[in-house]
């Protein structure tokens, strides 16, 4: 039956014709806004996961109370001559110890960094500007993230085990006004401000790091805060990043530090991401809703039509299923061409919008052009809606031609 | 052989019938007209004879077996391979030209390349082997209607079934298809039976059937 579904078919070129260019724009839109997107949610969620932990274990802010130490004792109450004002002085892992030992057990972990984090502020010269001071051993920070992909000037381990030196973010850089190799003012509000040498300069695309944060060894940090051998943080990497939240949440029963998966620090993000997917999926599927309402009225109108055919052929000793396939292959010709059509020019698009220059460095770009995603997926659910719709809306006209009896037809002559 | 018993039939269970109680035999290479007014029956009883219409009661044999007994697999089999039907608009596919519209039926069972050199045979019978590769719509209705009869004998069906072949045709026309009806039946020994309300075409035949409300007068 697929020579007189071809006939049919080119016998109404018009037709035809625009039904395949609704079934074409449908797919290549997918493609290209699925490659746009999906290339940019990519590059950020790469972004997301690999420049940071996934989880992060941090010690909790906690705020004392007037009656925080009453615990103590049910029989005593604690007076206080000047009541706290709330946050403790300084917050730490409480047992660090006890943390490593768990994680280097944890067959899950591949990897983990204690960190000293602390808001400073630099210095230079006349110029002081806050931010935030990370410190990491180089060797254990590395593992955990990819930091060292954005160094645009040394490298992150020259950060060392102590010697104050530091690699800093290129827009932080910009604000203090220093260069690589000179050497800023660190203060964390504790003691006098420490000197610190320039030593690495990194760009990672994200505005939020790289105009806030600085590197420096975990010893160095340390010091600075007037807190030798405390930690603030430890940074996990896991074999799976999706499982971090399930993950997270099992570490979490069983101690007083906030431990916080990487999904659940941007879940504004990722919600963002949701919202982009919802819109790039209802956007496809109502220009093929439309392609298949035009595919479900031609081939109706044209059943209508082709009654004389049909009851000659069922006359011939065609049956009821060479009816239907007749036009059912119609939907499938049409859904098989135009899907693969617009896979088509869905790549072309997609290449099209590799070219466009944006600026280096920014999130969604790599040296400077737009990131498009070619992954294969994409392509395979592209081309399924495109045939699941036309076949779809092919199958209902086409049963109803099956159901016609030749008799039937020829006593209404064949109206 | 076909054979009919009995047959009534009701296009409403309340109505009366429009045939009523025929008893009709045909051998085979018999070559018959079916005559009446109009409304006397005449078409109705061929689409019976022919298997298009099962709804009926009575029994219709062919070769000894019941056509409402046989399953829906041997009714296509036998509408494609032993019977032949020609209607009277001829009911060409438009998008098929005259050849590919004579091998439709060998479609069906996959054997266009077999038939394709009878095809064209049947074409210079029918006086178009010229034109073969012509859309119905740019050929005559005269030609079109031999056309249709090709695509009826294409098969080398045992029967062929004509409703009005001439009744859309001028007598110049017309005398040519029953020429043609008279060359196969002769040379293919092919069972012809064909309904027509025209007296002078009806006599050609060397059965005639006068239906008369439902019927078999004569």
């Amino acid at each position: 039956m697929m020579f007189l579904s071809l006939k049919h078919l080119f016998s109404r070129k018009k037709q035809s014709l625009l039904i395949l260019l609704g079934i074409i724009i449908g797919t290549a839109a997918y493609v290209a806004i699925s490659g746009m997107m999906l290339g940019f949610q990519t590059k950020l969620m790469d972004q997301l996961v690999n420049n940071d932990a996934h989880i992060r274990i941090s010690a909790r802010e906690e705020l004392l109370t007037a009656k925080a130490l009453n615990s103590f004792n049910e029989a005593a109450h604690v007076f206080w001559a000047i009541p706290p004002s709330g946050r403790k002085d300084s917050a730490k892992i409480e047992y660090p110890i006890g943390w490593f030992n768990k994680l280097d057990a944890d067959p899950d972990v591949v990897a983990f960094a204690p960190q000293v984090n602390l808001n400073v502020i630099f210095n230079r010269a006349r110029v002081t500007q806050s931010g935030r001071l990370i410190g990491a051993d180089p060797g254990k920070q590395e593992k955990i993230s990819n930091i060292e992909q954005y160094m645009i000037a040394g490298k992150f381990k020259d950060i060392g085990n102590s010697g104050n030196h530091i690699v800093i973010g290129k827009q932080l850089l910009e604000k203090i006004g220093a260069r690589l190799s000179e050497t800023i003012l660190i203060s964390s509000g504790k003691g006098s401000p420490q000197p610190f040498k320039v030593v690495g300069i990194f760009e990672t695309g994200s505005r939020n790091i790289d105009e806030g944060t600085a590197f420096s060894s975990l010893t160095d940090t340390q010091k600075l805060r007037g807190t030798p051998s405390e930690i603030t943080d430890i940074a996990v990497k896991i074999l799976d990043p999706n499982k971090a939240e399930e993950k997270a949440m099992q570490w979490r029963s069983s101690t007083n530090e906030k431990v916080l998966a990487w999904q659940e620090s941007y879940a504004s993000i990722l919600s963002v991401f949701k919202t982009q997917d919802i819109v790039r999926n209802s956007m496809t599927i109502s220009i093929i809703i439309v392609a298949s309402f035009g595919i479900y009225n031609i081939l109706s109108i044209l059943v209508t039509q082709k009654k004389r055919d049909i009851a000659i052929l069922r006359s011939m000793g065609f049956t009821p299923s060479d009816i239907i396939k007749l036009f059912f292959n119609q939907g499938l010709i049409l859904g098989v061409v135009g899907g693969i059509s617009g896979l088509f020019l869905g790549i072309f698009i997609c290449w099209l919008m590799g070219q466009i220059e944006i600026a280096p460095g920014r999130i969604g770009s790599s040296s400077g052009k737009m990131i498009i995603s070619y992954d294969y997926l994409i392509y395979v659910k592209a081309f399924l809606i495109a045939l699941c719709a036309t076949l779809f809306s092919s199958i209902l006209p086409a049963r109803a031609a099956g159901k016609l009896e030749p008799m039937d037809i020829i006593r209404s002559g064949g109206q | 052989m076909i054979q009919a018993h009995s047959i009534f039939k009701r296009f409403e269970q309340t109505s009366d019938p429009v045939i009523k109680g025929v008893e009709l035999t045909i051998n085979d290479g018999d070559f018959i007209s079916m005559m009446g007014r109009s409304g006397s029956g005449k078409s109705t009883l061929l689409y019976l004879l022919s298997t298009l219409d099962r709804t009926f009661d009575g029994s219709v044999l062919y070769d000894g077996l019941d056509i409402k007994q046989m399953d829906v697999k041997k009714i296509h089999e036998l509408r494609n391979k032993d019977i032949g039907f020609v209607f009277q608009f001829h009911y060409l596919l438009n998008e098929l030209s005259a050849l590919d519209n004579i091998l439709l039926p060998a479609r069906k069972t996959n054997q266009m390349a077999q038939k394709e050199s009878f095809a064209r045979e049947l074409l210079s019978q029918i006086g178009l082997a010229e034109k073969a590769d012509r859309l119905p719509s740019n050929l005559s209705g005269g030609e079109q209607q031999r056309v249709a009869i090709a695509r009826a004998l294409i098969m080398q069906p045992k029967y062929l079934f004509a409703d009005e072949p001439t009744g859309n045709l001028d007598s110049i026309n017309g005398n040519m298809i029953l020429d043609l009806f008279e060359k196969f039946n002769q040379k293919y020994g092919t069972t012809i039976v064909y309904v027509t309300h025209d007296k002078e075409f009806g006599e050609r035949a060397l059965k005639k059937i006068t239906l008369v409300d439902g019927v078999i007068a004569t």
